[in-house]
């Protein structure tokens, strides 16, 4: 194949050197795209599972709402929170999703301390009780601007995919097309990992529940 | 010409035709070189020769001039017949063969080539020059096929050079192929080095424009047809659907839902998760069974049961701790195995989550259906 490539073809490049360069960008570029095919499905393995639900654990246990705030949404929001962040933590920070969620909380500490005696406070306090999402901003006004120009469609839709994923607003669209891939094999773990916690804890629950009432 | 054309009709084809076939265009060759008489045939004439007569011009040239006599086209094919398929080994042929300068620097270039056309008719018993002389020979109808096209097709009416010729249709075939599949591959090599290079020289496809803004626009939707494709398999249920805008639609339901499934589950475990070390305790629970097989016998269930209690006072501590806290759940005798198959996934704890998530659900399920 070497031969014929550089024998046969007239039209590339000469130089022997960019032709094995680019056989060997082709070459990185082709198992780039097996390469995210299976980062997606390294989502799937019993392994990464583990990872995350002992991160999972780690972080449930040092919410700190608890004993404070007895309130169901504020905690869960806080449960919430920290389930995002050891999933992002889970993540490595090699995807832009995990990045922004781990970011998230710096950035609303930092501009907690630099808006303290002006307006956006308020919004800034909004946010940290909505999930320190950040999509509570301006919600609105980007709807508004997204429905002014709807005519391509599937424009409108990638923006609002690209707002689902965290921090992938303003992204291209394949950025955004592939931070959703892994977006959505990372959640469905984190999914599978949740429930099954969730009827553990519940079901020790029961289980200590009725041994304490029966004994 | 004529003359070598005019025994032809008595050729039999024999299994060991394929061998001499290769070696008749060497002869050829060095007849047109060294030996410009009538017997120096065009290529094309030569292709109609039988074996027999290949034989002939290979033996001819030892002895006597290549006149085409009619003993030696006998003696041949006993070589042939006797066994494996050998050339004679000729001092005088590999003279020849050495003499010109053509053979001998094609050697060198061809001799890379020619391993990967390979020698099937080449058998194990032929000594390295000859075997040189076969890969010599072979590299001329490498060269000249393409010249030689539709000719050797032409001229192709005995069965005995029909081997050669296929074999000469093959390797065109395999050129022409290398030449398309090439353009194909350099064409995908452009697409995917224009991620990364500004400016790329390429053969377009087929029925494709060369423009540089076309081709970059070919490259970025062909990368984001990829990751499209890709969404697709993850997504459930987005495989029949054709169409981007409603394939996106599908992925913002499916993120959406997985994201109301987080919220949902974090209220659960905050509701069922009132303590700080509440998994730290649960975590001794499990370290107190031993029973990590995941088919949770029912036998086992009870047994394990008064090995937790004494596990400690703090756990009792919580335990109590859990009946306020926990949403009340009756207890009934028909719970007993459950609970015990509940009591089972902490042992099991983190290794086997998948697993334990199934049976889990499972028991929720049952659980549920009791009440």
């Amino acid at each position: 194949m070497a031969s014929t490539m550089i024998s046969s073809n007239p039209v590339t490049n000469s130089s022997a050197n960019s032709d094995r360069s680019k056989r060997k960008k082709k070459r990185k570029a082709a198992s780039a795209e097996q390469y995210r095919q299976e980062e997606a499905l390294k989502w799937r393995t019993e392994s990464q599972q583990q990872i995350y639900s002992s991160k999972l654990i780690q972080a449930l246990s040092q919410v700190q709402l608890n004993p404070s705030s007895p309130s169901a949404p504020r905690r869960g929001r806080a449960v919430r929170e920290a389930a995002d962040r050891a999933l992002a933590v889970s993540a490595r920070g090699r995807s832009r999703w995990s990045r922004a969620i781990l970011t998230s909380r710096i950035k609303l500490k930092f501009r907690k301390q630099q808006n303290k005696h002006q307006q956006r406070q308020r919004i800034v306090s909004a946010v940290a009780a909505a999930g320190g999402s950040g999509r509570a901003r301006k919600p609105r006004v980007s709807v508004l601007r997204l429905r002014g120009k709807s005519l391509p469609a599937v424009q409108r839709k990638v923006r609002l995919l690209g707002r689902l994923v965290p921090g992938c607003k303003k992204e291209p669209l394949p950025v955004i097309l592939e931070e959703a891939t892994d977006y959505i094999a990372a959640l469905e773990m984190q999914v599978r990992a949740m429930s099954a916690l969730a009827e553990l804890l519940s079901g020790s629950n029961q289980a200590a529940g009725s041994a304490g009432s029966s004994s | 010409m004529e003359p070598l054309s005019g025994p032809g009709a008595r050729s039999s084809p024999t299994a060991d035709e394929t061998a001499l076939d290769s070696v008749q265009f060497g002869e050829d060759i060095r007849h047109l070189i060294s030996v410009p008489t009538e017997n120096a045939s065009s290529f094309t004439a030569l292709l109609e020769l039988p074996p027999n007569q290949a034989v002939e011009l290979l033996h001819s040239p030892e002895s006597t001039r290549p006149d085409s006599s009619q003993q030696q086209q006998y003696q041949p094919p006993q070589h042939f017949n006797a066994g494996l398929l050998t050339f004679p080994t000729n001092a005088a042929l590999i003279e020849r063969a050495a003499k010109f300068s053509v053979f001998a620097a094609e050697e060198d270039l061809n001799n890379n080539n020619n391993n990967g056309i390979g020698s099937p008719e080449t058998n194990s018993a032929p000594s390295n020059s000859s075997a040189g002389l076969h890969k010599v020979v072979k590299t001329e109808p490498a060269e000249p096929v393409a010249y030689l096209n539709s000719s050797s097709v032409a001229s192709d009416p005995t069965v005995a050079t029909k081997d050669e010729n296929q074999r000469t249709n093959n390797k065109r075939k395999e050129r022409e192929k290398k030449g398309k599949g090439f353009s194909k591959k350099s064409k995908s090599a452009a697409n995917e080095n224009a991620e990364q290079l500004p400016y790329v020289h390429v053969r377009a496809r087929r029925g494709q424009a060369t423009d540089s803004h076309s081709l970059a626009e070919r490259a970025r939707r062909e990368k984001i047809n990829a990751r499209m494709k890709l969404l697709q398999e993850l997504v459930p249920g987005c495989n029949k659907i054709s169409g981007t805008a409603l394939v996106l639609d599908e992925i913002i339901n499916h993120v959406q839902s997985l994201q109301r499934q987080v919220e949902v589950l974090s209220m659960k475990l905050a509701a069922v998760n009132p303590r700080i070390d509440f998994n730290l305790d649960n975590m001794l629970a499990a370290e107190s069974g031993s029973l990590m097989d995941s088919n949770f016998p029912a036998v086992m269930m009870p047994i394990m049961w008064p090995e937790v209690q004494p596990n400690g006072s703090r756990q009792q501590y919580h335990q109590q701790q859990w009946n306020f806290d926990v949403v009340p759940q009756p207890a009934g005798g028909g719970w007993g195995r459950e609970d015990g198959h509940n009591f089972i996934t902490p042992e099991n704890s983190l290794l086997s989550y998948v697993s334990s998530a199934n049976s889990a659900s499972l028991n929720s399920s049952q659980l549920k259906m009791e009440l």
